[in-house]
């Protein structure tokens, strides 16, 4: 009697772990599809006079990193051509060709995927190109220092050259002809340039970056920073302050070792906008994308592939069962008394557009006045159909004071409530209705906070984006759901419920 | 700790809500004989192939245009039960006592307007009280007069007895008693105490009102244990030969006895609840097990099976 049903749960199981095992070893899927972290969405846009209607810009574009990930890439190029390719450690984008406009306008979008805690990798450092050029003046200079700082190990003169380069002589412990020196260089080479042979004679593998700072808003120019090696780590040097970014995930490179961001060997440039923008739901978009370019057959059979608009109602629907099998838990194993079998997974889809406190209050609050009426209407003896038109034209008298109140004080949980299940609300209050006459208030209560309590849980459960994500990404899943409500369904044990209501039966028998 | 807990209720034979459904409702009770059982009418219909006497049937209202002829139906009945013909629980019953010129007393003494009874029916006919909410009939029989077994024990209405015949053997007993809450119903849900009675000798037990256990009736103040019950074998025996008439293995069969024609067949239901466990402070799982245990010639015939269950299933006391 019950081997069947458990060969079929297997079964389905089975079946759920090939799926699941096929797109994790095959495909390539992550196994948490969850990405935790930020995303900015970068644009650029340049405005390029031709120079005798050509034009030829190399502009430095953001580069895949450990902890960075780049997706929805897109690039328009006006009249004019674009080739990318790699030029050392940096991603260039090359617009050329003709254009008879008076400017030319490209663009570049993409989004930017930082995960924390996983900084772009610290590589055995070499040194960068972009060194000033080294003359008697420069030597001196490099000697000056490094004689100075023999002593020191790497780390503690990386420490000593901030000090320097901050102005802090009290910790520097500098002299008078060392500070005329670093003045002088400072003056001659500019901040970075100065940072730059301070850094070789601290004997510190150095280079310049050029990017952008990750803050919201427009930049007209990238900004420049120091890279230096402490022994350990590259350390981010702003080359004004001479002191290290507190924080360096949020600082973009675009090009490094001196090669500016932009360039331009034919024509001129007019003006030049980098904006980011911070992006809430890009974390859904990140799988969107890589699924959408690939052609295998799983892929293009994904939910991914159907419109955005609709992907957001599956997103959904997908836990919808997830749901019912916390009923039939908390129904079959623990033993809550709910109005109706699938009423909480109902209230539960609706508490998601006026959020968890708004649609407990509606729901008790229609519920309360419906009963209120019901009792009222109770001796006008309207026969049952009719009856329930009548508590249903309430219900809906009562979601449009909701939302009109809800207009007025500008609450739009208040609004939200058109999408409660409005039937099975009338049927609950007349069931509510029913059971205070016929077992009484205490029982109706019960079922009532039971109904809501499995409602809560369903939609913690339904509100969980990973979760969401991870049905979205392997719907498969659904099998594993109707093997674990096929066991469910041959589960003839006992109910929570059932041990207090023959706690006193045991006690007999002891 | 939790599995510890259900492990008691499982030496203590209880039988749970989910092994009742799953291991004897839907592997005993074929979903095409539920009709029988769900509707009063083609249960008395039955009985009567079976000469199990049933309350004496008077009228049946299947419209609502038949409301208008009900007085003249009724004839010179001046006393009767309406009920729903598929109800359940004991919901949208009214006992009429008498009949006046203004309407018809109820059983508490109150008068019904013609109004309020044609209303009731109506209510009845759209299905307010059928099990699945479809439209129903309403059926008016004979008013049963109770015979005075329990009058020490009860406060109004008709107490009931319930007997859980299992493949035709009676495995457990209750008789329910109405109280001042119950407003006269035999319903445990409604307030009513639930009294088991012993298989073997017919005799009252400790009883149960409210999920707690108790010994005497809370309105009258009377001790309940000790009733002994006439007829007892002859309900027993209708009991088991419910299970003929449906083939339905696992059933609760409510009997009443009548003060003039002795035991008669009230009603059965296909889902019996498992509260009489409680006011038999005895556990149905252990009692159905050992019915499976029983040599096969048992079940032949209901005499051999009653005579099995008296039996197994007495209660020696002292």
């Amino acid at each position: 009697m019950k081997r069947p049903a458990t060969i079929l749960a297997f079964a389905l199981f089975a079946l759920t772990t090939l799926i699941v095992m096929y797109r994790i070893v095959w495909l390539k899927y992550p196994v948490l599809p969850t990405v935790p972290g930020q995303v900015w969405r970068l644009s650029f846009e340049a405005r390029i006079q031709p120079e005798g209607q050509e034009i030829i810009a190399a502009i430095g574009l953001p580069a895949e990193q450990a902890g960075r990930v780049l997706t929805e890439e897109r690039i328009t190029s006006d009249t004019l051509n674009f080739n990318l390719f790699q030029e050392g450690m940096n991603r260039i984008g090359l617009w050329s060709g003709t254009s008879d406009k008076e400017a030319a306008i490209v663009t570049y979008e993409g989004s930017l995927l930082l995960r924390p805690h996983r900084f772009p990798a610290s590589h055995n450092p070499t040194l960068a190109a972009n060194m000033p050029v080294i003359k008697d003046d420069e030597e001196a200079f490099i000697e000056r220092f490094s004689a100075k700082w023999r002593t020191l190990d790497s780390q503690q003169r990386f420490k000593a050259v901030t000090s320097v380069a901050g102005g802090r002589q009290e910790e520097s412990n500098l002299s008078r002809e060392d500070l005329d020196a670093w003045n002088k260089l400072e003056e001659k080479h500019g901040r970075s340039g100065a940072l730059l042979i301070l850094l070789k004679a601290a004997g510190l593998p150095a280079r310049t970056v050029s990017g952008l700072l990750l803050v919201r808003g427009v930049q007209t120019s990238p900004a420049t920073w120091v890279e230096a090696w402490d022994g350990k780590q590259w350390q981010n040097l702003d080359p004004q302050t001479g002191r290290v970014y507190s924080d360096p995930s949020m600082l973009l490179a675009l090009t490094t070792a001196g090669t500016p961001v932009v360039q331009v060997t034919k024509g001129q440039i007019l003006d030049t906008r980098w904006s980011l923008e911070r992006q809430v739901m890009s974390k859904w978009r990140l799988h969107f994308e890589r699924i959408k370019r690939s052609q295998r057959l799983l892929d293009r059979w994904s939910f991914f592939s159907i419109p955005e608009e609709f992907q957001n109602v599956f997103r959904i629907l997908l836990l919808v069962p997830l749901g019912a099998l916390m009923i039939c838990l908390l129904r079959n194993v623990i033993g809550f008394p709910t109005f109706g079998i699938f009423m909480p997974v109902l209230l539960a889809l609706a508490f998601r557009s006026t959020g968890l406190a708004y649609g407990i209050g509606i729901f008790t609050s229609v519920v309360l006045i419906g009963y209120t009426a019901r009792r009222g209407i109770d001796r006008f003896r309207l026969l049952l159909v009719p009856r329930l038109s009548a508590l249903l034209t309430l219900v809906i008298i009562c979601f449009g004071l909701f939302a009109l109140i809800g207009g007025k004080l500008s609450l739009r949980a208040l609004m939200g409530v058109g999408l409660l299940p409005i039937v099975i609300l009338t049927m609950s209050i007349e069931r509510f209705f029913v059971l205070i006459e016929e077992s009484g208030v205490h029982e109706a209560l019960r079922t009532a906070a039971g109904t809501v309590a499995v409602a809560v849980i369903t939609f913690l459960i339904i509100q969980w984006e990973p979760l969401q994500l991870t049905f979205f990404i392997y719907p498969e899943l659904l099998f594993a759901v109707a093997g674990v409500q096929v066991l469910l369904g041959r589960y003839t044990g006992y109910r929570v419920s059932e041990l207090l209501r023959f706690k006193a039966l045991v006690r007999k028998k002891r | 700790m939790i599995f510890q807990l259900f492990n008691e209720l499982n030496d203590a034979g209880i039988l749970g809500m989910n092994r009742r459904n799953a291991e004897y409702i839907m592997r005993y009770n074929p979903r095409a004989r539920f009709p029988i059982v769900d509707n009063k009418i083609l249960t008395k219909q039955l009985a009567r192939e079976y000469d199990v006497p049933t309350p004496e049937l008077y009228h049946v209202i299947e419209h609502h245009g038949d409301i208008a002829g009900l007085e003249e139906a009724l004839g010179d009945h001046r006393e009767f039960a309406l009920k729903p013909a598929r109800g359940s629980g004991g919901s949208g019953i009214i006992l009429i006592v008498d009949r006046r010129p203004e309407g018809f007393v109820i059983q508490s003494g109150r008068v019904m307007s013609r109004e309020d009874f044609t209303y009731h029916i109506s209510a009845i006919l759209s299905g307010i009280y059928s099990l699945a909410g479809q439209e129903d009939v309403a059926i008016i029989e004979a008013l049963i007069h109770p015979a005075p077994i329990f009058a020490e024990v009860t406060y109004g209405g008709v107490p009931d007895i319930r007997i859980i015949v299992y493949r035709g053997v009676p495995v457990m007993a209750m008789t329910r008693l109405p109280t001042r809450a119950s407003d006269g119903k035999a319903n445990l849900h409604a307030g009513a105490v639930g009294a088991g009675i012993d298989i073997g000798r017919g005799v009252t037990l400790t009883a149960v009102h409210r999920s707690k256990v108790i010994t005497h009736h809370p309105d009258t103040g009377n001790p309940i244990e000790g009733v002994n019950i006439p007829y007892w074998d002859s309900l027993l025996l209708t009991a088991a030969k419910a299970f003929d008439m449906t083939d339905l293995g696992y059933i609760g069969v409510d009997l009443v006895i009548d003060l003039n024609r002795g035991p008669l067949l009230l009603e059965l239901n296909a889902r019996p609840g498992l509260q009489i466990q409680v006011a038999n402070e005895s556990g149905l799982w252990e009692r159905l097990e050992s019915v499976n245990r029983a040599p096969p010639e048992v079940f032949f015939r209901a005499e051999d099976r009653v005579a099995w269950a008296k039996n197994a299933f007495t209660v020696l006391k002292g």
